[in-house]
């Protein structure tokens, strides 16, 4: 491949934050009008890699090459300029601003010193016509759905006319039907002669769409090669470095122990309505559907950190109304809340104050706590849940994704409690750690807990559950029990009925 | 390398001062000196500790200067009233109490607490006006005055009794946020308020007991100040002691994000604007340049913070 036919290369990048080395001297190249795929477990250095092709993240040494020139870029605007445009993982928009304000943020058309709002309007229905995405132009972002935040992101970097346009994970918050229109996007990206790079965890994705892929594992490129050969097994074998079978094991029996969690005509006005359903000892029940189906409001209502107008809870035959997430868990409840950077983990601290975040008065003698038997207790915990980490006392926003959400997991063990909630508990995580999170739960579950599981990928939830009720506008549509009809499963996503729910 | 700047600079800061002032001021290094840095520094030095439990917390509190000058008319007002002791322990709890108050209204209104406790140090003001009946009050009986003001300006061990009291609450504080349940939850809340609700911590609880120290510890302030002067003023002290307090946490290292410091950083950046001052005094530079090299060095402490943060997202 010679210069002129690749659009962006690197040599020998090399990047470290801190201690951790986290892209070791990697040299690629991106041929033009490809869509170039970019696979690794969580932690191998795929989005810093990305981040250094974007200008966002400066590298330490290596070769930067954009369209055949050379390039130090100080900023993600010089490398806009040279080029190349991110959308970032995490979402970067200016809530207070409209929906096509933020599209076109970084490439705002003006008559003089004045945004020229003609050119807007016409430029914002081109990026429509483009990605088929139908959102409000003026609605305020902020009070958008995490999906439809997402689309935002697409079109801004669309708007920017790259020669390259990175995307970090861009379908893992959309429903199946979005994620369709975000492919057919990204094809005609690629029709019009510019490339995509796509870092995604859904590997069936990048085999479908990407026509080269590069795998990287622990900062260093594995292989690079034409998609046309690969297969998940081949791509995972690569990712992980050992084979690995992607099957999930055959879901467990339907449990018969005794009801353990029973919610019964749950409803919040407007966003639930009329929610029933029971969780036996031991069993592990699934809640699917769409994101915005009203799946994380039931968990947040049943754990008490969002009030509900009426429905009765029982736990153990016994009734419990818990106003907070404290009298919750103090009746025997427990959650790993959806997003574990906002909702679950203190960042900046370390690893044993997060495992012990929920428990720290139990572990105090007369609330004065020992550093010494913390660190024992939380480094017993860390071994529990198979955390890959270097001390407890390590910050745990240094984890990688997949462990930062075992250090959740491990809180939930600390607990200890009746009924555990998760939501989400694998977005964003590897194919290891996800499998390790899936041991962990059936750990649980088998010691006699309820829990509740709540996943937008399907594969998982019915992997995972023996049962599994589909959530549709904030009601239960349908209740199903393996072995599965993945079809009518999905159709129930889109508010067709399966089995009547009883 | 950067995260270490961010986390011992202070240090470095302060060893510095120090050895330049005690090579070419021959009076620094002399423990009268020493006793009287302190002795200027003890009610910034009370300050300064709750203001960090705030700020690891996550909130600001601008009323203590207030908080504590309207604790010191009570002091005075409630000694009139009950008696010594009886008077010092309401002077105290009547600063908690104001703490409670803010603390209540700003969290069941999940009001800005920057805004909120502005708005408080305004109310607050006000209320040491009313309660000093528009001016100042004196305490009556000359024997309580005298003992107050033995306690607080007589030695003990070649220091004040103010500055005892002051060494003891800062070490009490720094204890019990480093070694506590409570503690922990201070630092949970400050880092990730949403996080450790869901954790079970009840979060606006924490942040409460957080206003109650720190209006507990301008209480003392307050009674230092009756014990100093006999009297309640309303002009006690100016709300630049609550920017100062505020100031010196940060340029002792504690994020202004919250989630992390230590009481220590706060004492630390209190002793360094002491020695800048006290230093620069015994050297004979002009004291205009004073707040001039204040200022930059507390815009230096909030850079090196904030490039901390981007070099570590």
């Amino acid at each position: 491949m010679t210069a002129s036919t690749a659009v962006v290369s690197v040599r020998d990048m090399v990047k470290s934050f801190g201690a951790t080395r986290a892209v070791r001297g990697v040299t690629l190249e991106i041929p033009r009008g490809s869509i170039f795929g970019l696979v690794g477990e969580n932690g191998a250095g795929k989005s810093t890699l990305a981040k250094l092709m974007a200008g966002i993240e400066s590298p330490d040494s290596g070769v930067l090459t954009i369209s055949g020139r050379e390039q130090s870029l100080r900023d993600p605007h010089e490398g806009i300029k040279a080029g190349v445009s991110m959308m970032a993982q995490e979402i970067m928009l200016v809530p207070d601003a409209t929906v096509e304000q933020n599209v076109l943020l970084g490439s705002m058309p003006r008559r003089g010193p004045f945004p020229n709002r003609k050119e807007m309007r016409r430029r914002y229905a081109e990026l429509v016509e483009l990605t088929e995405f139908d959102l409000d132009p003026k609605a305020k972002v902020g009070g958008l759905r995490v999906a439809d935040q997402q689309k935002v992101e697409i079109m801004r970097a669309l708007s920017q006319d790259a020669d390259m346009i990175i995307m970090d994970e861009p379908s893992a918050a959309l429903t199946t039907d979005e994620v369709e229109r975000l492919h057919h996007s990204i094809r005609e990206i690629a029709r019009r002669g510019s490339t995509v790079l796509l870092i995604s965890h859904f590997l069936e994705e990048v085999l479908a769409l990407t026509d080269h892929v590069a795998i990287m594992r622990d900062g260093e490129l594995v292989r690079v090669g034409p998609t046309s050969g690969e297969t998940v097994d081949t791509l995972v074998a690569s990712m992980v470095g050992r084979a690995l079978d992607t099957d999930y094991h055959e879901p467990k029996p339907q449990a018969d122990g005794p009801v353990r969690l029973s919610v019964s005509h749950l409803t919040r006005t407007g966003i639930l309505d009329d929610v029933s359903f029971d969780i036996r000892q031991g069993e592990i029940l699934g809640l699917a559907g769409l994101i915005g189906s009203g799946r994380s409001e039931i968990a947040r209502c049943i754990f008490g950190a969002d009030s509900f107008d009426s429905g009765e809870i029982l736990i153990d035959g016994e009734p419990v109304r818990p106003s907070s997430p404290h009298d919750a868990i103090g009746q025997g409840m427990f959650m790993v809340p959806e997003s574990r950077k906002e909702q679950g983990l203190v960042l900046g601290s370390s690893i044993s104050d997060n495992l012990l975040l929920a428990t720290h008065r139990q572990r105090s003698v007369g609330g004065w706590v020992s550093k010494r038997t913390q660190w024992a207790v939380a480094a017993k915990l860390a071994e529990s849940v198979d955390l890959r980490f270097n001390s407890v006392k390590q910050a745990v926003g240094s984890l990688s994704g997949g462990n930062q959400q075992k250090v959740l997991f491990g809180r939930a063990a600390e607990v200890d409690p009746r009924v555990l909630i998760v939501d989400e508990p694998t977005r964003g995580v590897d194919i290891a750690a996800k499998r390790a999170i899936h041991e962990t739960l059936e750990e649980m579950a088998a010691s006699g807990m309820a829990v509740l599981f709540i996943s937008s990928e399907l594969e998982e939830v019915l992997g995972v559950c023996s049962r599994v009720l589909v959530i549709h506008r904030g009601r239960v549509q349908a209740e199903f029990k393996a072995p599965y009809d993945e079809e009518k499963v999905i159709s129930a996503f889109f508010g067709q009925s399966g089995l009547p729910h009883d | 390398m950067i995260e270490r700047i961010r986390n011992y600079g202070i240090v470095g800061v302060f060893g510095l001062l120090f050895v330049v002032l005690a090579f070419t001021s021959p009076s620094f290094l002399s423990l009268q000196n020493g006793a009287n840095i302190l002795d200027q520094s003890s009610v910034l030095l009370i300050l300064a500790a709750t203001t960090t439990v705030c700020i690891i917390a996550g909130i600001f509190d601008l009323s203590i200067a207030a908080v504590a000058t309207a604790s010191a008319i009570m002091t005075v007002n409630a000694i009139n009233a009950v008696g010594l002791l009886g008077g010092v322990i309401l002077g105290v709890l009547f600063g908690g109490l104001l703490g409670l108050i803010t603390g209540v209204a700003i969290t069941k209104t999940n009001v800005n607490s920057f805004i909120g406790t502005l708005a408080a140090s305004f109310t607050y003001r006000g209320l040491g006006l009313i309660l000093a009946a528009g001016g100042l009050v004196t305490i009556e009986n000359e024997q309580s005055a005298q003992t107050l003001r033995d306690v607080m300006e007589g030695k003990y061990l070649g220091l004040k009794g103010a500055v005892w009291i002051a060494i003891g609450f800062v070490i009490l504080v720094g204890v019990v946020l480093a070694y506590t349940v409570w503690g922990k939850k201070v630092y949970a809340v400050g880092g990730n308020w949403q996080a450790a609700r869901l954790a079970g911590i009840r979060s606006n609880r924490v942040l409460i007991s957080c206003y109650v120290l720190s209006g507990i510890g301008a209480g003392v302030a307050g009674v230092i100040y009756a014990g100093r002067y006999g009297t309640g003023a309303t002009n006690a002290y100016p709300d630049s002691y609550a920017f100062t307090a505020i100031a010196a946490t940060v340029v002792g290292g504690v994020s202004i994000f919250g989630g992390s410091g230590a009481v220590w950083r706060g004492t630390l950046g209190i002793l360094t604007f002491a020695l800048i001052g006290n230093g620069l005094n015994l050297l004979g530079v002009d004291t205009t340049y004073q707040q001039t090299i204040l200022g930059l060095l507390i815009f230096a402490a909030v850079a090196a913070d904030q490039v901390f943060r981007r070099k570590s997202a």
